[in-house]
């Protein structure tokens, strides 16, 4: 997903992955509050627009700042990396190759095991996934951007896994 | 968003899906992924006297990269190495009728094909081409 505005600034938070939940839910009601289109009701089509476009502002802000793993990647995209860019400067980082044999490895084991081992597998990776966030969580907090960009990457491999898991099962 | 029906084809009957021996010396492997979207490819290829014999690919991601996945392994079988290493994503891109949004599907099989190759040429003990290598 993209961030065109900084979704913290637009909620006056400071750029961190711990942000407080009471204040994000707190400031999402007064911005919502202040961006309500009921305020510019009478008022021109300008008006109305700029309402609406930052209404919605708001609640793609509130979406990002809401879920800890898009919280996570607006805050790499903030320190300069985009994790849906091929660029390979600015882009996502590429994994290793022993990564990526594991990620074949994977889906391989996955054909191969019976209901059990599906369910074993999925909860190791999906315990997997979330040491990847806390360990891109950790890297952000000391402002390692490109560390956690590559922890976000494997996050992402693994959510995929898991979707995959998730969307074949019976 | 409509798949083509070329794409749609290769999905619902993709082509030399499977492994290859990754220990045997004619064998080439290529790994790459998509970090963008966790899409991962294995495509592999056998040579015999510079001739690729038979192609083999598992993909796991979206139809496209399966697609084109499926799609490149038909092509170069019977084509020389050096051939097959002039596969460009664009023709992959043509052929599929990629939407903009799909095209780094098609990219994924190109640098694909390329690792396989490469993979290949170094098991013969041939040295890489520096330009080739990928940038990451």
């Amino acid at each position: 997903m993209s961030v065109d505005i900084d979704p913290f600034a637009l909620f006056d938070l400071p750029r961190r992955h711990a942000a407080a939940r009471e204040a994000i839910e707190q400031r999402y009601l007064e911005l919502s509050r202040a961006a309500h289109p009921d305020n510019v009701v009478g008022e021109g089509t300008a008006a109305r627009r700029a309402a609406v476009e930052r209404a919605s502002a708001v609640n793609a802000a509130y979406r990002v700042l809401r879920d800890p793993v898009l919280r996570a990647e607006a805050l790499v995209k903030l320190g300069g990396i985009d994790l849906d860019s091929t660029d390979p400067e600015r882009g996502a980082p590429h994994p290793t190759q022993a990564f990526l044999l594991e990620m074949i490895d994977l889906r391989e084991r996955l054909e191969d095991g019976g209901p059990d081992g599906v369910a074993a597998l999925r909860d190791d990776v999906e315990a997997r996934g979330d040491a990847a966030l806390d360990a891109a969580v950790a890297a952000l907090d000391a402002g390692e951007f490109r560390r956690a960009a590559e922890h976000l990457v494997a996050r992402r491999y693994f959510q995929r896994f898991l979707d995959e898991t998730d969307s074949s099962a019976p | 968003m409509a798949y083509s029906n070329k794409v749609i084809d290769h999905y619902e009957h993709p082509r030399n899906v499977g492994s290859l021996d990754k220990g045997d010396a004619s064998v080439g492997t290529g790994i790459v992924g998509a970090p963008a979207c966790g899409d991962v490819m294995k495509l592999q290829i056998k040579v015999e006297n510079g001739v690729i014999t038979d192609a083999k690919f598992k993909t796991y991601g979206c139809g496209s990269a399966i697609a084109s996945s499926s799609l490149v392994t038909e092509w170069v079988k019977g084509m020389s190495v050096d051939q097959a290493m002039q596969i460009k994503n664009s023709q992959i891109a043509e052929e599929l009728s990629l939407p903009p949004v799909k095209i780094h599907c098609s990219v994924l099989a190109e640098d694909a094909i390329k690792a396989a190759i490469r993979d290949f040429q170094q098991k013969q003990g041939a040295a890489p081409d520096p330009e080739s290598e990928p940038e990451h």
